[in-house]
């Protein structure tokens, strides 16, 4: 078992280390830093916003490109989280509250650096953990059956619920939106075309650009044009200060082997993803620590080394479900799913026995694009500090430009951006009514295939909704589903979860 | 009206039963077929029936739970990015991208009140150059431009120069 892990991670570096590859794994890295530093604009915007440059590649080197884009974007948000104080996303939320500190006490280089070398550490680990649970997960995977997919994909998105933010009842909601608006268009089992009202553009379904696009590009752009004060100071970092010194080396090492080990375990969970393990890492960290140097809040290496290793762990080990169950576990997964399928792939457990080279070479280019990414930011640390310089009013219609020639060169139709301008407006109304839009990407992308599973399910048992409970997978996994809604539902566990998005 | 104590969450029941009740009205004349044969219509309407229903408990807790105001949805971005992004998509085929994306910056920098209308024009005509060169000179990609109708036996004589056959 061992011996074929390597042979495979082998396989996989034969096939992500040829110089093209190696380059878009850069390239990824770099644009997805650069758009991922730009004030308040997180991950999922970064990558729904870039998904247009890899789609002329061949499928492997898009997917390298667009993990790449997908560190990128992440380790960006690290950065401004601690030099101006601004969370890109939710992920590096909790690395604000002592990376910041620590930048005001001097020492944002060393905070960006332990963030980049944990971020590293829990990379490297996070792949050794994908090359030694997938094919165990992927072969588990080849017994399930219609009815244990579909409960799969119930489980995964109840899961999914916990981590929106806001209440249960409109995420649980904005997801079911999700699965309907996926089942727009031709019927794949009866060729009737459904809810098209005509439009011929629609027959294929809602494209999927535009709409990510819209709905997270186009709003995040207007809710920033709303506040008043669009430009931030940021702390000047002196290179000189980039390297942590001994004493904080000692403090932040136990705290990023916890934070790996911690994010490698929640990164998995459907549901699970950098968010819930960087929040977790940081509640860890806070009751495991006795005396650090500084108190946390007040700037504690270990509070920027913890969550920072575990949100990139987590990173890593989030693609498990996507690549051996076909199940995006996040927002962010779904997005890379719409990749994959835009490429002519299916994700799942067939993936890796039908397309071994796709699948490792993957793997592989996590280890790359992780790598990469020490490379690049420790030295270019200055050069992102310069682009946070940049005004708001300049960046603005830069990045509007650039969302309109994305979604026109995809596809030259002019319709394309009337469905980005109706989803960037429909985000932008569930935003203002409480509710958060991400989630309901997951249930666009899943909506065909629930369907699909749940006909055949149907068919298998005639029409008998008590399939779902005599298959044992099955059963199982709506048991979990059941727990989980008792968990929502359960007051106690109701605080937590409230007074974790408030810090 | 004050009977309304969480504004959001009503604002969020309405849309959810006019999503649901689009799901319906529209999925009605689809085949409905039955759990042992589903129709195109079965999943959407249940779905859509689901929609409704979290719609309706959004709607009473509207009433009964104390929630947060609807804040004030300023326009003026909203409208400017949108037509915007609207006039470069149904007018790039009729003036090109060079003045579409021109356009397109002159609509959507009128988003904000303090923006220096004639900082705006160099930047829009600025931005429109650089990347009109990176799209169809560097990349090649097919676009309705001026630029490659009047480049393009030049731009071919380049590439070959290369060995490289580029763009259309």
């Amino acid at each position: 078992m061992d011996f074929n892990m390597f042979q495979n991670l082998l396989t996989g570096f034969v096939a992500a280390g040829t110089v093209q590859n190696v380059g878009f794994a850069m390239i990824g890295c770099m644009v997805g830093t650069l758009i991922g530093v730009l004030p308040g604009i997180g991950p999922i915007p970064t990558l729904a916003m870039l998904l247009p440059i890899t789609f002329g590649l061949d499928p492997l080197s898009s997917l390298i490109m667009m993990a790449g884009i997908y560190y990128g974007a992440q380790y960006g948000g690290s950065t401004t989280s601690i030099l101006v104080n601004m969370p890109g996303e939710s992920s590096s939320v909790v690395t604000c509250i002592d990376g910041y500190q620590m930048a005001r006490r001097g020492r944002a280089g060393s905070a960006l650096a332990v963030a980049a070398l944990g971020s590293f550490f829990a990379g490297c680990v996070g792949t050794i953990f994908i090359a030694g649970f997938g094919p165990p997960l992927a072969s588990f995977a080849q017994k399930f059956n219609s009815p244990d997919y579909f409960s799969l994909m119930v489980l995964g998105l109840v899961t999914a619920v916990i981590l929106a933010q806001g209440s249960v009842l409109k995420a649980i909601t904005v997801i079911i939106i999700g699965l309907f608006f996926g089942l727009v268009g031709t019927d794949v089992n009866s060729g009737a075309t459904r809810y098209t009202f005509g439009i011929s553009s629609l027959w294929d379904g809602i494209d999927f650009l535009p709409m990510v696009i819209g709905m997270f590009g186009l709003v995040e752009i207007i809710r920033n044009l709303e506040s008043d004060s669009l430009d931030r100071e940021p702390i000047s970092t002196n290179m000189r200060d980039l390297w942590p010194t001994k004493a904080e080396f000692k403090e932040a090492i136990p705290s990023a082997l916890r934070g790996t080990a911690l994010g490698s375990l929640l990164g998995i969970l459907p549901g699970g993803g950098a968010v819930l393990a960087s929040f977790a890492a940081y509640t860890v960290e806070k009751k495991v620590v006795r005396n650090p140097s500084f108190a946390f809040g007040k700037g504690a290496i270990q509070g920027v080394a913890g969550p920072e290793a575990a949100n990139n762990a987590a990173a890593q080990t989030s693609f498990i479900p996507l690549l051996t169950l076909g199940l995006p576990s996040n927002p962010i997964m779904a997005i890379m799913m719409g990749a994959m399928m835009i490429q002519g792939i299916q994700p799942g457990s067939a993936v890796m026995t039908s397309n071994p080279d796709l699948f490792w070479g993957l793997v592989a280019s996590m280890w790359i694009g992780n790598a990469m990414l020490v490379i690049i930011n420790l030295p270019l640390v200055g050069m992102w500090v310069k682009l946070l310089q940049v005004p708001y009013r300049l960046l603005y219609p830069a990045i509007i430009m650039f969302c309109c020639i994305g979604v026109y060169s995809s596809n030259s139709e002019p319709s394309q951006l009337l469905v980005m301008v109706v989803f960037a407006a429909f985000g932008y109304i569930l935003i203002r009514f409480g509710c958060e839009p991400a989630p309901m990407i997951l249930g666009f992308i899943l909506g065909p295939l629930m369907e699909e599973n749940l006909r055949r399910s149907m068919v298998l048992s005639r029409g008998d909704p008590m399939i779902f409970l005599q298959r044992p997978i099955s059963a199982t996994l709506l048991g979990l589903t059941a727990c989980v809604v008792l968990l929502i539902v359960l007051p106690s566990f109701r605080k937590t979860r409230e007074e974790a998005f408030k810090e | 009206m004050n009977r309304v104590k969480s504004p959001q969450d009503m604002g969020a029941g309405l849309l959810f039963i006019f999503i649901g009740s689009v799901g319906i009205w529209f999925g009605k004349d689809l085949t409905y077929g039955s759990a042992r044969a589903m129709g195109p219509g079965y999943f959407p309407i249940w779905l859509s029936s689901i929609i409704i229903v979290m719609g309706l408990i959004c709607l009473v807790r509207a009433a009964v739970l104390q929630g947060d105001p609807i804040d004030r949805i300023p326009l003026r971005p909203i409208l400017c990015v949108f037509a915007g992004v609207l006039a470069f998509g149904y007018l790039i085929e009729t003036i090109r991208l060079e003045l579409a994306l021109i356009l397109l910056t002159a609509i959507s920098t009128q988003a904000r009140s303090d923006t220096n209308q004639k900082q705006m024009l160099i930047l829009a005509v600025a931005m429109a150059l650089a990347s009109v060169f990176v799209l169809v000179v560097v990349l090649g990609q097919a676009m309705p431009t001026y630029t490659s109708d009047y480049m393009s036996g030049f731009l071919s004589k380049i590439w070959s120069l290369f060995g490289l056959a580029r763009g259309k």
